[in-house]
């Protein structure tokens, strides 16, 4: 029972020195703090016109709040006292209409606000998104999409819960805070000054506090992300959790992650809980005060204070606790939430792919000429993938890209496509530097089969039309059936509307790989890139694709990744990559000539089929 | 609810504690009016300057007690709230682990994050600021209540009518709001999916140039969550303009009854003046309770899909075992095996009848969608099967403990599917206790030990979605070394080989007939049936030809046109001059 109660002070401490380190791998945070109000108050800047309605809402419910309880008073003093019952009736009405006003200012001003907040983390939440799609593919390289998931959701839910409530909050209780320090610098300017008082202590406690808040809150929030990012991969990973019964692994991994994010969370509650607690003894403190310095001044009699004024002004003091408690309460729930902005708009300040350059063309048609003059690439420095790669086609070639795992034949494709920019040399598309060609200019001209083919949570039939958002349904069902995805689609229950589960379950590999070749052929492009898109379709299946294949290669320039010779003797060239370095190149008579790499590579799959 | 309130127990001396210390402070809050009060009748009037001194002491005695008990309370509070979100994080994670394939099938990944992490939040939250500030409210309201009686049970009459009719109000708001919450937190699960399938599918989404589709339909997901929260907050948000209302009209009639009991000689106006204050005083304390019922419509909400989980049965369990059965040979027998996926309707297994021997090497063949996977997955009991039996070594399989009967079992699938980690942390995930050396061993066997040497700090690279690009070859050979490292009685190997170039598979087939498992392989290269005891040709759940390589070169017309489909004709004319 002991170990009970004293376990809340048995919590690991956090120096300010090590949450400075974990600051440090971030940004400077005070000076965060005001940046990332600015930015938010931006966004909460589009929404002016309402947002000043709020304000005057907060206005007018504020005085109905001060006004009410006078008119009550003078209600009983002059007419209950007086038995004056036709002038209560009258005060009545008045003050019914008052209370109806307050209460209708108070539903608007809530109502507004609420949408104001709203479109305020919609605009956030989308810009993030936004920005997302204009950051370079190594950044999704690197991190763990749990941890980005968790900015969007649980990050933004601080900023939505506190923008609903606090901006009211805020600015109402500085209102009556205003209105209250006039009256009491009215009674007594010296018992003001006492009032006071507690101004710095509150200053330098707060001061305090929030120095740990901040980092604690921030520290909170990036644990509960690593934990979505633990999540979300373990989630995705369960066949092979359950495949090796790794469950009590994963639990307890994912147990260190749950306690880290506990410990975090334990001191930002505790610290944070200190704020109000603090607000609230200083108040009773300066409320202790007023009592004594107002006796003592009263029984020394020199006539400045009556007991009169001492007792409406402790009323007032009341008065002018209350507001400040909620400000205290605000800043609270507002750090947690300049905690969330900050790592959604880290987001924002990532380096966006490089723009297309200044003088970037659009282009109409592609003829699908691609040289590589010199190219070489390292997806970490000093290391390079491929170095010095030069090779040209004409339109309507057929390139495959032979050699081991790890030659760099995925690299080849991801310069191509431009998701990379080849650190050295050069690729030409149709003679331009592709640097010199907008993206999505190039991009709309090619097509793609990639190794993962991904669907996305919908019917097969938008699935497929991904290829081309524009295509009829009749289209789409061609596209299919060229494909030969038509004849396993038409066994689905639904056919073409079929719902594919969000991670695609019940569709089998090659049925991915036939969907995403359809989506391919939708598209109609000048360049087909396919990344070992072939590999995994079976036999009798391949057949057919090879047949589709060959009829959507034809006139336009394909890259291909493949393994299997039948479809490498087909190409126009042959590029054997070996180690990053093009080590041969040319089409599969010259090749076997050669007697090099291919040749043997060749010779060892035939001997293979011999041995039949 | 109640299996959420059940986290709280082990906490009860806690929170009581942490409401104890609420309490005190509550205390003191209420009592120093009173000390004010007895400082000016008994210090100033009386012009008592010891009574002044004695009891402003006092005053600030309190404050120090009231500020010492909200410190410690905050202490208590979170350590109650984050032990408790601790532990339903936990019981869910734990959860979800036992999860069968039907279960997961029942929420999608996305909806399931949101459960653990912001649904989890929500409740947490709930718990803190019920432990600190909420309770004060409902304590003033009815004290503020009973007090009113005290002083004119006539004129408290009005409160005690109105009371009533807020609570009920506000039951009712409630329950309307927690079903509008549940609604919010479901378009928060799909914001989450629409973001997780775009950055799983990056790649092809900037390869198609669908950045403004996706970014449409992110706001179209973005735009649901959006409304729906908005009319959430409303819903809530009219509670406090009601309240604000009815509690002011109470007071008007309390000033219209006061006036008259006045006349009457029933009531003073001292009393008038004191009800008014309490019905003001309640008003204040009202106030906060429309947070509450935000914030508890919330968490009814995220409570209720955090239950669901929890209370979600799980199909593929251990059964009471009289005897527990081990496996150490590896044969497999499948008996009539019929199986549906959960939920569906059509077969993909069908009547599928077959035997392995131990050590045997079996080759899986048959069109896409034809079931191989899905026998792949009945052996380790991932699904349980409708009708038949599957035996290893002669026991059923549902007769096995999972974990001995998963532990005996190599799986590569045919994604390879890499976990944030280091190399080493990836391949052990096959076996924890593996030693370096039987590591690097599992490598060299999986072709990948060069590959790794070259990473820039070899077994210690991190991978995964954080890690170094591995190519999708590279990427294959590690989950081929995770199940190597295992030392698996029965291997399955899931098309694991098809990023592989010719050479590497050629070598890791030899190296895999040194292994002496059983093993399974769904292939599509004739290479690979060649190597095998038995080759099962698969069709729409059915075996259409079974038989080792040569026997069905001989009996099977299809496995002839695979064949020469594959070999080609240059091969089958070197074939049949060498014969």
């Amino acid at each position: 029972m002991l170990k009970e109660v004293i376990k809340p002070f048995r919590y690991q401490r956090r120096t300010l020195e090590e949450l400075g380190e974990i600051r440090k791998q971030g940004k400077n945070s005070a000076q965060d703090f005001g940046g990332t109000l600015k930015k938010i108050w931006h966004i909460l800047a589009l929404n002016k016109g309402k947002l000043i309605l709020v304000l005057l809402m907060v206005t007018i419910s504020s005085s109905m709040v001060l006004l009410g309880p006078f008119l009550v008073g003078m209600g009983i003093d002059d007419f209950i006292v007086n038995r004056d019952p036709a002038g209560l009736i009258t005060l009545i009405w008045v003050l019914a209409i008052i209370y109806i006003i307050h209460s209708l200012s108070t539903w608007f001003q809530a109502a507004w606000m609420i949408r104001i907040a709203q479109n305020t983390v919609y605009t956030m939440r989308t810009n993030l998104f936004d920005h997302l799609h204009k950051l370079p593919i190594p950044f999704f390289d690197k991190r763990q999409h749990g941890e980005l998931m968790s900015r969007v959701t649980n990050d933004m839910e601080n900023v939505s819960s506190t923008l609903n409530s606090s901006v009211i909050q805020i600015v109402s209780s500085v209102l009556t805070l205003i209105g209250t320090v006039c009256v009491m610098l009215y009674l007594s300017p010296l018992l003001t000054f006492i009032t006071m008082l507690i101004i710095p202590a509150m200053y330098v406690g707060m001061k305090w506090i929030t120095k740990r808040t901040s980092r604690l809150f921030k520290e909170q929030q990036r644990n509960l992300g690593e934990l979505n990012g633990y999540i979300q991969e373990t989630m995705s990973g369960q066949r092979i959790i359950k495949m090796f019964s790794q469950e009590k692994r994963v639990i307890q991994q994912f147990e260190e992650r749950n306690a880290r994010l506990k410990l975090a969370g334990f001191w930002a509650q505790t610290f944070s809980g200190f704020i109000p607690k603090l607000m609230n003894f200083l108040n009773n403190i300066s409320f202790a005060m007023i009592a004594l310095v107002g006796g003592i001044l009263a029984l020394n009699g020199n006539g400045s204070i009556s007991i009169g004024v001492i007792v409406i002004f402790v009323e007032y003091a009341r008065q002018f606790t209350r507001p400040l408690n909620d400000l205290a309460n605000q800043f609270n729930t507002l750090l947690s939430a300049v905690a969330g902005a900050e790592r959604v708009f880290d987001i924002m300040d990532e380096e966006e792919e490089r723009k297309d350059e200044k003088n970037a063309i659009e282009i109409d048609q592609l003829y699908g000429r691609v040289e590589f003059l010199n190219v070489s690439f390292a997806y970490e420095k000093g290391e390079d993938t491929v170095s010095d790669i030069s090779f040209s086609v004409s339109p309507g070639e057929t390139i495959a890209f032979v050699g081991p795992t790890g030659a760099g034949k995925t690299t080849m494709i991801n310069l191509l496509s431009r998701f990379y920019d080849a650190n050295e040399g050069v690729v030409f598309i149709d003679d331009r530097d592709i640097t010199t060609i907008k993206r999505s200019s190039f991009r709309r001209h090619m097509a793609f089969v990639l190794q993962d083919s991904f669907l996305f949570e919908g019917t097969i039939r938008e699935n497929i039309r991904y290829g081309r958002l524009d295509a009829s349904d009749e289209e789409v069902e061609k596209a299919a059936e060229l494909a030969n995805a038509a004849t396993f689609i038409r066994r689905m229950p639904k056919q073409f509307d079929t719902l594919i589960q969000a991670d695609g379950q019940g569709i089998s590999q090659g049925q991915r790989q036939l969907l995403s070749i359809a989506r391919a052929i939708l598209a109609n492009p000048s360049i087909l890139v396919m990344d070992e898109a072939t590999s995994s379709i079976d036999t009798i299946t391949e057949i057919k694709i090879q047949e589709a294949l060959q009829r959507l290669m034809k006139g336009r320039t394909s890259f291909v990744i493949a393994h299997r010779l039948n479809t490498i003797q087909n190409a126009d060239q042959i590029l054997v990559l070996d180690n990053g370095q093009l080590i041969e190149q040319g089409n599969h008579e010259e090749l076997l000539k050669q007697k090099g790499f291919y040749a043997e590579l060749h010779n060892s799959q035939l001997r293979g089929k011999i041995m039949l | 609810m109640r299996r959420i309130l059940s986290f709280l127990t082990p906490y009860r001396l806690a929170i009581i504690i942490a409401l104890f210390l609420m309490l005190i402070e509550l205390t003191v809050e209420l009592i120093q009016p009173l000390l004010i009060a007895h400082i000016i009748d008994e210090g100033i009037l009386k012009e008592d300057l010891s009574v002044v001194l004695l009891w402003g002491g006092v005053l600030i005695g309190c404050s120090f007690i009231a500020f010492f008990s909200g410190v410690v309370n905050s202490f208590y509070s979170s350590h109650v709230s984050q032990s408790f979100g601790f532990d339903v994080r936990k019981s869910l994670y734990d959860k979800v682990q036992a999860f069968s394939f039907t279960n997961f099938s029942q929420f999608p990944t996305s909806s399931l994050i949101t459960r653990l992490t912001n649904d989890v939040t929500m409740l947490q939250n709930t718990v803190f600021m019920s432990l600190r500030i909420m309770m004060r409210a409902p304590l003033l309201v009815i004290g503020s209540v009973i007090m009113a009686f005290f002083v004119s049970p006539g004129l408290a009459l009005v409160l005690v009518i109105a009371v009533p009719l807020l609570v009920l109000f506000l039951v009712l708001i409630m329950r309307k709001a927690g079903a509008l919450f549940k609604a919010v937190q479901r378009r928060v699960d799909h914001v989450n999916n629409v973001m997780q399938e775009n950055l799983a599918g990056i790649r092809l989404i900037r390869a198609f140039l669908r950045e403004n589709h996706e970014v449409t339909r992110f706001k179209q997901s973005s735009g649901a969550l959006m409304e729906k929260t908005v009319s959430a907050f409303r819903l809530v948000e009219v509670t406090m303009p009601i309240i604000l209302l009815l509690m002011n009209a109470s007071i008007l009639f309390i000033l219209w009854f006061g006036s008259v009991e006045v006349s009457a000689g029933q009531a003073s106006v001292g009393d008038v003046v004191a009800v008014v204050n309490y019905a003001t005083r309640m008003t204040g304390a009202l106030s906060i309770v429309t947070m509450i019922i935000m914030v508890f419509s919330r968490a009814k909400a995220s409570g209720e899909r955090v239950s669901e989980v929890l209370g979600s049965e799980i199909d593929v369990i251990d059964k009471e075992l009289s005897e527990e059965h081990t496996i150490s040979e590896g044969s497999i027998s499948f008996q009539n095996v019929t199986f549906t996926y959960p939920g569906t309707e059509v077969e993909i297994i069908k009547k599928l009848s077959f035997h392995v021997n131990p050590g045997e090497r079996v080759s899986i063949l048959g069109a896409t969608g034809s079931g191989k996977s899905t026998l792949f997955q009945l052996i380790p009991r991932l699904y349980d099967i409708d009708q038949g039996k599957i035996l290893i070594d002669g026991w059923e399989n549902s007769f096995i403990k999972l974990e001995h009967l998963r532990k005996q079992i190599g799986f590569v699938p045919q994604e390879a599917m890499l976990f944030t980690g280091t190399v080493r942390d990836n391949i052990m995930w096959g076996n924890e206790h593996a030693t370096l050396d039987e590591i690097k061993e599992a490598a060299a066997r999986a072709q990948i030990h060069e590959a790794i040497m070259k990473l820039p700090k070899q077994y210690d690279t991190v991978v995964g979605q954080k890690g170094v690009n591995l190519s999708g070859g590279q990427k294959q050979r590690l989950s081929i070394a995770r199940a190597l490292v295992r030392k698996p009685v029965i291997l399955l190997m899931d098309d694991s080989t098809s990023a592989l170039d010719m050479k590497t598979e050629a070598r890791l087939l030899d190296e895999l007939s040194q292994f002496s498992c059983t093993t399974l392989m769904i292939t599509q290269k004739i290479s690979t049936t060649m190597a095998s005891d038995q080759v099962l040709l698969l069709d729409d759940g059915e075996i259409i030809a079974q038989g080792s390589h040569q026997s069905l070169l001989k009996s099977s017309k299809l496995y002839q046109q695979i064949v020469e489909s594959q070999v080609g004709k240059e091969a089958l004319t070197l074939v049949e001059r060498g014969h």
